[in-house]
């Protein structure tokens, strides 16, 4: 049996990798003129790092705002059952985590910045704990991009991207917009096919 | 193809006896419910209910096995057509308890590396047809194409390891779970006091109850993990196929399986502290098909010389032998911190215990645990390493139960390096290289803990290359491989 998912490469050229230059060939013309390798024009996809959009603090403001009032609420019922202390302080716990939330949103999106390099995307981030992903392109199994009610109110996106990885491995990219979460979208996805994977496993 | 026979009165059987957890209850739970000759008559009529039902499951049960695909379709009510195709499959399982040995069936299950869940699993066909497609699956996953199934049967079949009874009875001690241990001896005090209460001086009270607790425990876990090693793994049994390993282990249950060398994800080889001192060693093979929470079937070596596994390790990947860099010792200060701060919490807690409630006892006892700290750190230190090959990454981690991860650069999925801001400030860094592998009990993550910043970030680097490297060399292979077959055919 042989094997007929690493396509594109085999000595039987090009007949071997139909689906893929379909996908390629709505994009780029150049494929044409190399039908050996379907391999879209990597230069152009690639880029220099990128930092989100600024609009995504606020959504991250307003989403420590909501944990911050239901951490306030909490505070409020539980001082007015408590006799040292009175209802008041679910205020001052609201006004705390809001703050600390509200200033962790905005070091966030400093923090926050990525990279389509030529053979993986590169990812950094994190205020407390700083983390940088390296996720080559033949491992990815799938783009999505997703939008939440907040998100949406800003008109911003996020890019999720799948590995089979065990362990913090869906990584997903926010405060995108639309055009821009798409467009990451396509990239990665033709240089996921440009990278040939083959089992992804 | 249809399941075996004998499975529709076992099928019936089971649910019955799932029924009977519920009757139990009812019976004991409530007299007034029509006492034995009820129960007798629910379960007669419940029999017969489902023993219809399966019986038209079993006409409605269909399989089979093509050149490229495993083919279910099954259903009573909703019908569902399952086609796998075999290159895909992870791992072939078989398992057949006491009942299906006495019946002559077994349970078949393959696992691929999609969904959390085993992917196909025929419940129940005769053990020679399980064997069948075991053999079969193999053969079309090597892309064995000779369909003549008399002549191309058995391949050479090399064995690699049989578990002794020696290793089986190591197995017990070995198994016992230390961490569980040391937390009862150190528990034990603190608990004593309301055992010390029998006697006249508390300090003698201690000295007596706490060694025969603690005797106590070691023999029942022991007891416990040396009759779960021997009905696990009685008749152990490792052999290599071409490009598969087989296994076959259980005393009861026995299970046999195989696993693709092809699909092989990382290596680890564990050893806990008794198995150190005794120069022992388990191996586990870890495949991208297995849900993670059973991931104890797919142990390779459940013990062995430790001489012995690294050989079998090396066997199936093959890296050069390990020669691992710890990590700077400022990560060892960060440990001394670290257990230095549990330490006073546990002496803080001991104290007001003893100061604000009625139990006394020494609590500065608890003290041993500062000094200790720095011990630990030490110990958790000394275990840690990574070592950087050609065509793998070696990672070791673990003090009670050392664990190394052989994980081959083309398996890497991601890599990750983490920093808290505890390790900025010391300049260390976390490099976790995952993989598909199911990280399961055997193993956490494959990573390199607190090495320094600057080198992390390079192994990062040079390990997301390297995967690229692998790749390329891999594809001019097979590239290679085609020319030749397609050389040969013409």
């Amino acid at each position: 049996m042989d094997d007929t998912d690493s396509a594109g490469d085999g000595p039987f050229g090009s007949e071997l990798a139909p689906a893929v230059r379909r996908v390629a060939a709505d994009t780029d013309a150049d494929t044409e003129e190399s039908p050996g390798r379907n391999v879209p024009d990597i230069e152009a996809l690639t880029g220099p790092q990128q930092t989100l959009e600024p609009a995504i603090q606020a959504v991250w403001i307003l989403q420590s705002g909501i944990s911050a009032a239901v951490l306030g609420v909490i505070a409020a019922v539980a001082f007015a059952f408590f006799s040292p202390g009175t209802p008041r302080l679910g205020g001052v716990v609201f006004g705390a985590v809001f703050l600390l939330g509200a200033a962790l949103s905005v070091l966030r999106y400093r923090s926050w910045t990525y990279e389509v390099r030529e053979d993986s995307l590169y990812l950094e981030r994190g205020v407390v704990t700083r983390v940088k992903t390296v996720v080559p392109y033949v491992r990815i199994q799938h783009v999505d991009a997703s939008r939440g009610p907040l998100e949406r109110t800003f008109g911003l996106a996020t890019t999720v991207v799948y590995t089979a990885g065990s362990r913090g491995a869906d990584v997903s990219i926010p405060g995108l917009t639309p055009e821009r979460a798409e467009d990451l979208q396509t990239r990665l996805k033709q240089l996921a096919i440009a990278a040939e994977g083959e089992d992804a496993v | 193809m249809n399941l075996d026979p004998l499975s529709v009165p076992y099928r019936a059987g089971e649910s019955v006896l799932r029924l009977a957890w519920v009757l139990v209850f009812l019976v004991f739970g409530n007299q007034t419910f029509g006492g034995f000759t009820g129960v007798g008559l629910v379960v007669v009529a419940w029999f017969l209910v489902t023993l219809a039902y399966q019986l038209v499951y079993y006409q409605r049960f269909e399989y089979e096995l093509t050149e490229d695909t495993l083919d279910i379709a099954s259903g009573v009510v909703s019908r569902r057509n399952r086609e796998i195709p075999v290159r895909r499959v992870q791992n072939v399982d078989i398992s057949r308890n006491v009942v299906h040995r006495l019946l002559g069936i077994a349970q078949i299950d393959l696992e691929t590396a999609g969904g959390s869940s085993t992917e196909g699993s025929l419940k129940y066909v005769s053990f020679e047809e399980a064997k069948r497609l075991q053999s079969e699956i193999g053969r079309l996953k090597r892309g064995d194409t000779s369909t003549d199934e008399t002549t191309a049967e058995a391949p050479a079949e090399r064995e690699l390891f049989a578990i002794t009874p020696k290793e089986l009875v190591l197995l017990g001690v070995v198994g016992i779970d230390l961490r569980l241990l040391s937390f009862v001896t150190v528990l034990l005090p603190v608990v004593a006091p309301s055992l010390t209460g029998q006697f006249g001086d508390p300090l003698v009270g201690l000295a007596v109850t706490a060694p025969l607790a603690a005797v106590a425990i070691v023999a029942v876990t022991a007891a416990i993990s040396g009759a779960l090693a021997v009905t696990n793994y009685y008749g152990f049994r490792l052999s290599r196929v071409t490009d598969e390993l087989h296994y076959e282990r259980g005393l009861l249950q026995r299970f046999s399986g195989t696993i693709p060398l092809e699909k092989v994800q990382t290596l680890s080889i564990s050893e806990n502290v008794i198995a150190r001192r005794l120069g022992y060693a388990s191996l586990a093979v870890e495949t991208a098909g297995y849900s993670p929470n059973d991931a104890g079937s797919q142990s390779a070596v459940p013990l062995a010389d430790r001489r012995r596994v690294f050989d079998l390790a090396q066997s199936v990947e093959d890296f050069e032998d390990v020669a691992f860099e710890r990590p700077p010792k400022r990560a060892r200060q960060r440990y001394v911190v670290r257990y230095g701060i549990v330490a006073a919490v546990v002496v803080a807690a001991a104290f007001a215990v003893d100061r604000f409630t009625g139990l006394t006892f020494a609590w500065y006892a608890t003290a041993v645990l500062v000094a200790a700290a720095p011990v630990a750190a030490h110990l958790k230190w000394r275990n840690l390493g990574y070592d950087l090959q050609s065509e793998y990454i070696v990672l070791r981690e673990g003090f009670w139960t050392r664990t190394i991860s052989v994980v081959p650069y083309y398996r890497v999925q991601t890599v990750v390096d983490s920093q808290t801001i505890f390790q900025r400030r010391r300049r260390l860094a976390t490099l976790v290289v995952d993989t598909a592998g199911t990280s399961g009990l055997t193993s956490g993550a494959t990573r390199a803990l607190d090495i320094d910043e600057a080198k992390a970030s390079e192994l990062r680097e040079i390990v997301a290359d390297r995967l690229q490297e692998e790749l390329v060399k891999r594809r001019e292979q097979r590239r290679r491989e085609r020319l030749g077959s397609m050389e040969a055919a013409a």
